[in-house]
């Protein structure tokens, strides 16, 4: 790798010729291109599967738990991703080195790829025709908004370079101006100057801040001289950019930096504008500069003219992927030690124990002597020992007493340790073998240990005892155990059925088994007021065997009498059906001959009161009535007596 | 029953609505005429509420909700989540969601059992889904699109999925929601079926542009015609020849 110059004769070789883009890419590649999701048919089309992860399942439960298992997920992601599904596994392993970026991830990061990474920074990649690879500014060539065509490529490029080797860059920022033209790395023209035109307290232009404010503009001293500077600069620039126009236009690239509305209203606005707004070799500076002076000037066209030469495509993509890999790994850290979680537990780091400063202070002089060479004054003297007498080893009292504290100390807390859990483990084996003697033994044994009146806070304290490190209770491992005996053993010298484990469950809610829970709704029943069961969670609402027997017993008798009405409702269908049977078992002489009896019944029998003279039935009216004839209306009474006169 | 409608001349009346079996939430539009298709469809059955979430008249896409409850993203203004609390009936949940993919009714398909999200969504909005909606949720996708909210319109009776959704597909998604599946169309050939289409148990509305084959589709695998052709042939037969005799 190395920097030339774009107007450097090396330059020119090396474009001379085909050029062509090429693009960077990581060094491994996706190498297989496996079948797709689509791809793949359940084998058997009747069963349940995810097509997913490729897996058959055997009934609808089993399929509802695969779709939230995080492997089912994963694999969701990667066929979204459009790579091959892993197995159950792979997916194991992988977990387990906990190379999962993310399974659910709102947090998920684009990934850049080395090319973007590289272009990122402005620069465009090309390919030499002896296979030389060389970056360059792409502003050279292109502008922003043009698009990247090979077919302009090589025009543009010795354009730029070695036809014409004039540039012109014009910076502008803060009423400092900095312009300068150009010929092959030596400054032929340049000009500098400032004027006041920033506001110094609060920054931003004057002309900016007039517009800005709805009122009447600032009329202070300053405000009124900054406005003067500002329209001085533009006169300045544009004086400075006419007397230069013969060598601006020579120049194959005009490249400025005028950042905001102000700085670019002054080199393109107004009616005759400095430059052309729309002059194809205008350009912006591709990277951040500092205050417009002459030598940031220089410093941008030497950076801008650089150009840098890889020797082969391998060795530019090795060289980003350095490059990119340090950065990235940071940012990562970054991102990791921005989000501990402080609820967990972190693993512990191992670190080197701190060497030990037992040692007497004698013994350290005498290692460190050898290295000091000064002199060493003998004197003879007279000491006594009886006063050393009580520090004989030649330790500071501090460290003696440090010494001798330390040890029994540590192995006293070690010993509880142990037999505190050699009692766990005691008690865990009683409780799960269900030898109710020997735990009332031990419970006694313990309560001894005692004084009188701190017994029975003892045995309670016994008694709720944590045996495992799920934080399960003795009650907890008699209800797993399904110790039914040893339950009402524990709750009867006062367990607490509200303990509640690791997994935050009761005693009750730990077991699955029905004669415990039963067991444990009784005693609820029986004891209402001697624990919160709402907190342990045993329903105490739950009837009884003979509340549940009365209900059944109720129950069955409603059956009954349901039964009882719908058999009459039988009977009764059931006549019915046997009379019409009867009708239609009879000939048809006989069935004329029961209709006729029955009219005759009919006629005969149900109807009493008739019109005289009509005889209509007038059962249910009040008749009209003269000389106890009765008749249906007036019209028959009058027609009757018509044709009777009445005999007088 | 399905019918079309049309908000200020947009066919994608999915964007503009929430229909769910207790309630139904209608963007406030320049006239009444959109409200109005609701409320007379709804009125009896259901109240129909218009409202804005965060400023915004594209409700349908912004919130998620069933006969249980609703979710509403974290842009919801204070005022609109009290109005909507007011006129919603009280046993409807309204809860505002913490969720960076905040347009809960794109990345969010749902009845009132199941619910199919967006593979990226948070675990924490997946529990909160669980809880207020009361329903099954999976992390899915339809026809390679992550955004299962728009490509998928579902009921407790059946679901329209976006048209090019495999068979294979079709088949593990309905035995994972336990209704029927179809891959249809909405709009004349629009494939963003949640944003044409909005459904409950017993009625659906459809964008004007909906076509009488699609409104066919929509009524038989939503199950919203009561007259389906088995009934002429089961229930009505009798009373049919006897008064044709």
């Amino acid at each position: 790798m190395e920097n030339a110059s774009v107007f450097s004769e090396k330059f020119d070789l090396l474009i001379n010729g085909n050029v062509r883009i090429v693009q960077l890419e990581a060094g491994e590649k996706n190498e297989d291109e496996s079948p797709s999701r689509e791809g793949w048919i359940p084998p058997n089309p009747d069963k349940k599967s995810c097509s997913y992860c490729r897996v058959e399942f055997t009934d609808n439960q089993t399929q509802r738990d695969h779709y939230k298992l995080d492997w089912h997920r994963y694999n969701l992601k990667n066929s979204l991703l459009l790579k091959p599904p892993v197995t159950e596994e792979e997916f194991n392993e992988k977990s387990g080195n906990d190379d999962l970026s993310s399974i659910s991830g709102s947090d998920s990061e684009k990934e850049d790829t080395l090319d973007t990474y590289a272009t990122a920074q402005g620069k465009i990649f090309l390919k030499s025709e002896s296979n030389k690879v060389f970056s360059l500014y792409k502003c050279l060539l292109f502008d922003k908004k043009q698009e990247v065509t090979e077919a302009l490529l090589l025009e543009r490029l010795k354009a730029c370079s070695s036809s014409n080797n004039q540039w012109t860059i014009l910076m502008l920022g803060g009423g400092h101006f900095a312009g300068a033209v150009f010929k092959d790395n030596q400054p032929i023209l340049h000009k500098t100057f400032h004027c006041y035109t920033v506001r110094a307290g609060q920054g931003g232009s004057q002309s900016s801040r007039d517009s800005k404010s709805g009122g009447g503009q600032p009329k202070s001293a300053g405000a009124s001289l900054r406005r003067y500077n500002e329209q001085a600069l533009v006169q300045h620039v544009k004086s400075i950019v006419e007397a230069w126009r013969k060598e601006i236009e020579a120049s194959s690239l005009i490249i400025y930096r005028a950042s905001g509305p102000y700085n670019r209203s002054v080199l393109f606005g107004g009616s005759v504008p400095v430059l052309d707004k729309y002059n194809d070799k205008l350009r912006t500076i591709p990277f951040s500069t500092r205050r417009a002076t002459f030598t940031e000037v220089k410093r941008v066209h030497q950076l801008l003219s650089s150009a840098t030469i890889y020797e082969s495509l391998e060795c530019a993509t090795s060289k980003f992927s350095q490059q990119v890999s340090p950065e990235a790994e940071s940012k990562r850290n970054k991102v990791r030690a921005s989000c501990i979680n402080r609820a967990k537990s972190r693993e512990t780091v191992e670190r080197a124990l701190p060497t030990e400063h037992l040692k007497d202070d004698s013994d350290l002089e005498f290692e460190t002597d050898p290295n000091d060479k000064s002199e060493l004054i003998t004197e003879d003297l007279d000491v006594s020992l009886e006063d050393l007498q009580a520090f004989g080893d030649s330790l500071t009292p501090e460290q003696r007493k440090k010494a001798k504290r330390k040890k029994p100390k540590k192995s006293k807390a070690k010993k509880s340790r142990e037999q505190e859990e050699a009692v766990r483990k005691e008690l865990f084996d009683v409780i799960a073998g269900g030898n109710v003697e020997q735990l009332e033994k031990l419970l006694e044994d313990h309560r001894v240990g005692f004084v009188e009146d701190e017994r029975d806070k003892a045995s309670y304290d016994f008694i709720n005892r944590v045996v495992d490190d799920e934080s399960n209770t003795l009650m907890h491992v008699a209800a797993m155990r399904e110790q039914v005996a040893m339950l009402g053993f524990l709750l009867e010298k006062g367990a607490n059925p509200c303990m509640k484990n690791k997994n935050q469950q009761t005693a009750y809610t730990c077991t699955q088994s029905k004669d415990i829970r039963e067991f444990l709704k009784q005693f609820a029943k029986e004891n209402p007021d001697k624990h919160n069961y709402n907190k342990a969670q045993i329903p105490i609402n739950a009837l009884t065997n003979e509340e549940i027997a009365e209900k059944k017993k109720a129950s069955r008798k409603i059956k009954k009498e349901k039964e009882k009405v719908k058999r009459k409702e039988n009977d009764i269908k059931k006549k019915e059906d046997e009379e019409k049977e009867r009708f239609l078992k009879l000939s048809d002489r006989e069935k004329r001959a029961l209709a006729a009896e029955r009219r005759i019944i009919s006629q005969s029998g149900k109807v009493t009161k008739r019109c005289f003279l009509c005889a209509a039935d007038i059962g249910g009216k009040v008749p009209f009535e003269y000389m106890e004839n009765l008749f249906c209306s007036i019209d028959c009474l009058k027609a009757h007596r018509l044709q009777r006169p009445v005999l007088l | 029953m399905a019918l079309r409608a049309q908000f200020e001349n947009n066919n994608e009346i999915g964007v503009f609505a929430k229909l769910t079996n207790s309630y139904c939430l209608v963007g406030i539009g320049g006239s009444e005429n959109f409200y109005s298709i609701f409320e007379g469809e709804l009125g009896e059955t259901i109240p129909v509420v218009h409202t804005s979430l965060a400023g915004l008249r594209i409700i349908g896409r912004m919130c998620v909700g069933n006969k249980n409850g609703l979710l509403v993203p974290n842009s919801t203004l204070d005022t609109e989540l009290q109005h909507i609390k007011n006129a919603l009936p009280d046993k409807i949940r309204v809860q505002r969601v913490e969720e960076r993919l905040s347009a809960l009714g794109n990345v969010i398909a749902c009845n009132d059992y199941v619910a199919l999200v967006h593979p990226d969504l948070d675990r924490e909005t997946e529990e909160i889904i669980a809880d207020t909606l009361k329903v099954e949720v999976f992390r899915q996708t339809i026809a390679s699109n992550v955004l299962v909210g728009s490509y998928c319109v579902l009921s407790n009776q059946g679901g329209l999925v976006h048209p090019n959704t495999s068979i294979v597909d079709q088949d593990e998604l309905s035995s994972l929601l336990q209704v029927p599946l179809v891959a249809g169309t909405v709009n004349r050939g629009s494939e963003v079926v949640g944003a044409g289409l909005v459904v409950n148990d017993w009625c659906a509305f459809a964008g004007m542009d909906t076509t009488s084959t699609e409104m066919t589709v929509i009524e038989s695998v939503f199950r919203l015609n009561e007259a389906a052709p088995s009934n002429i042939t089961s229930d009505m037969r009798a009373s049919l020849i006897e008064s044709m005799s």
